[in-house]
């Protein structure tokens, strides 16, 4: 049986006067169920890679395969297509639609795949409430606090029932506090609804908390460890 | 879609109120040119042709100049009976209208006579309601009206005689008393000042010429079928040098100001256009760059590229929506206004040396313009959002949500 995510010799090289290279051939599978970090420090592609597997970028060389289909090569509205249904995203900026309430901002994927008004709505708030958000529903970001606003852009990464939820950062805009408590909602969504996780960090604490470490250096896999927990 | 549009539209709300209010009185000012436009063009046909020239003319073909039918027609009888049969035509007069002298005791002077079936011309033409002393001509009398101006010019008043001189048809000069009846006033220098106005059969006796004229004017009920009526008449005339022309062929001075005055107007309406895409344009370059890392998240959790498009579109639609319902609001207020109170205008004193013109002009709306309006506002909207819409769709997510 194929892995999730299967990512084979993938390079990526930025254009521009310097072509600077920031994957390097890196092989990586990604299994179903799993609560995986990549680490690494700043400008070891972690980012780049997370953006990769997550088809917001191409790779330069190399493949990315969802369940033994190549994604990397999918024309723009396929691959537009292939990330509403099957992924979720995290940013460590939150990046929710400032002129949408919660309820709404986690709604829209939903919006985009043309789900039924009341369907979708009732999934935004069953989504809300696995994040612990329900009184918040109907407030704007501007009036959540950070740590909220991340839970809500958690409820809209999980919303559509991803196979896989990519988080870039997730805990680096939030006290270490909050971050410790999105990371438990987090973990909570993997055991208690077999939501695949895979987030990036630098933050030693966070890693701490990953049952998968796949560490970069310089835009090489320089070790993948697992922890039995 | 709508509902993210409309609150991405309100979310720098200062920007967008500049914006609508801009395309709003765009808008407005194009709807108000137009009123006046229309209104002033209406005003200026219907006095012209309501005064003396007629909607549909029968005369001579041979004549030198078509306002003025100085030749007669030896048997305009079975061109009348053309204007009888023709249920368009309201009402048809005939006319004899001569360059001729008119004397006084004191004075003689240069003249336009036009002697009239009164009867009939009272519905033809308004000449009769500008009477402000005695009263409009008796068919079978020998009374004349004429302009207050000329009037004091020949130093002559109500019931007092003056001498008519004009070329008979043997070649003599014609002449004959005539007194006066009624003095009008229409405010226009020409017609209080150079004209006179006769009862056809005394012109007809004094010239010897009976039964004869040198024009059949018309009135048809709907002045936009006035050229067809011409047409239809003109084809069946018994052949000879009568010709039937509708008043485009008569006042073609008035098409020559109709085309000039819409020629303006549409180099106004391309300016205001033009302001109104570059406000766009720039609102929407803005807000792009402003929302590039938001539609890369967009594009990141499924949003298609044309998706994007479209939202961008839809807000523009907002904006253009919003401003033209303002525009149509303010202007439909204003024409509104000037409709019931009037405007009062210089033009109309200009106009009026050659027509009894009013200087106040009570405006009408002109829907089809209007509304051709507001469907140029909504295209150049769109068109002018296409190119920010079509570089946020170029945008690819990973640098879009990069962008700081």
């Amino acid at each position: 049986m194929s892995s999730l995510v299967e990512v084979k010799g993938v390079h990526k090289i930025y254009p521009g006067g310097s072509k600077v290279a920031a994957l390097r051939g890196v092989d990586l599978k990604i299994e179903r169920g799993e609560f995986s970090a990549l680490a690494g420090p700043s400008g070891s592609g972690k980012s780049t890679l997370l953006n990769l597997i997550g088809t917001l970028d191409r790779p330069t060389k190399g493949t990315v395969s969802y369940d033994g289909h190549v994604v990397s090569t999918l024309d723009a509205d396929p691959l537009s297509d292939f990330r509403l249904r099957s992924l979720g995203f995290v940013f460590q900026a939150y990046n929710l639609i400032p002129v949408l309430t919660a309820v709404e901002n986690v709604e829209y994927p939903l919006v985009l795949q043309n789900a039924d008004p009341k369907e979708r709505r009732a999934l935004a708030h069953e989504a809300l409430k696995w994040v612990g958000l329900t009184e918040y529903a109907e407030r704007r970001p501007d009036l959540l606090s950070g740590g909220q606003q991340q839970r809500v852009a958690v409820a809209r990464a999980i919303v559509t029932r991803p196979s896989l939820v990519l988080a870039d950062e997730p805990t680096a805009n939030l006290d270490s506090k909050t971050g410790a408590q999105l990371l438990d909602l987090m973990e909570g969504l993997n055991r208690d609804h077999g939501i695949t996780f895979l987030f990036s960090s630098h933050d030693g604490a966070v890693l701490e908390r990953a049952r998968r470490v796949v560490r970069l250096q310089d835009g090489e896999l320089k070790a993948d460890e697992v922890r039995a927990r | 879609m709508l509902r993210l549009a409309w609150r991405n539209v309100w979310r720098n709300r200062r920007r967008s109120l500049i914006n609508v209010a801009a395309m709003g009185f765009g808008l407005a000012a194009i709807m108000f040119g137009q009123s006046l436009l229309i209104s002033l063009q209406g005003q200026l046909i219907e006095k012209a042709t309501g005064s003396i020239t007629g909607h549909v003319r029968v005369q001579r073909s041979d004549v030198d100049e078509s306002k003025f039918p100085d030749k007669f027609m030896a048997d305009p009888e079975p061109a009348g009976r053309l204007l009888d049969q023709d249920p368009r035509i309201a009402v048809w007069g005939r006319r004899i209208h001569l360059t001729g002298l008119v004397s006084s005791p004191n004075a003689s002077l240069g003249a336009l006579i036009c002697a009239v079936e009164p009867h009939k011309e009272k519905r033809l033409t308004d000449m009769s309601t500008y009477i402000k002393e005695g009263t409009y001509l008796d068919p079978n009398g020998k009374g004349i009206v004429m302009g207050r101006k000329i009037a004091g010019r020949l130093d002559v008043r109500l019931g007092e005689k003056v001498v008519i001189m004009a070329q008979a048809a043997d070649g003599s000069m014609g002449a004959e008393a005539f007194r006066v009846v009624g003095i009008h006033q229409t405010g226009s220098e020409s017609f209080d000042g150079q004209i006179v106005w006769l009862p056809l059969k005394a012109m007809q006796e004094m010239l010897g010429r009976p039964g004869q004229a040198n024009q059949l004017a018309a009135r048809v009920k709907d002045i936009d079928l006035a050229e067809a009526v011409a047409l239809d008449i003109d084809q069946r005339l018994p052949p000879g040098n009568i010709r039937a022309i509708s008043w485009k062929k008569i006042d073609r001075e008035i098409i020559g100001i109709q085309a000039f005055q819409n020629g303006i107007l549409t180099v106004v309406l391309v300016i205001v256009f033009m302001i109104v895409a570059l406000g766009i344009l720039n609102t929407q370059l803005m807000s792009l760059f402003e929302r590039v890392r938001e539609f890369g998240v967009l594009m990141a959790i499924g949003a298609r590229p044309r998706w994007i498009v479209r939202l961008i579109l839809a807000e523009s639609l907002v904006l253009g929506s919003v401003g033209a319902l303002l525009g149509l609001v303010v202007g439909a207020v204003l024409i509104g206004h000037f409709g019931r109170h009037g405007l009062h205008l210089p033009v109309g004193e200009a106009f009026s040396y050659f027509l009894p013109f009013p200087s106040v002009i009570y405006m009408i709306p002109a829907w089809r313009m209007h509304a051709f309006a507001c469907v140029s506002v909504f295209v150049i909207t769109l068109l002018a959002s296409l190119p920010p819409a079509l570089r946020a769709g170029r945008l690819k997510p990973a640098e879009a949500l990069r962008h700081v």
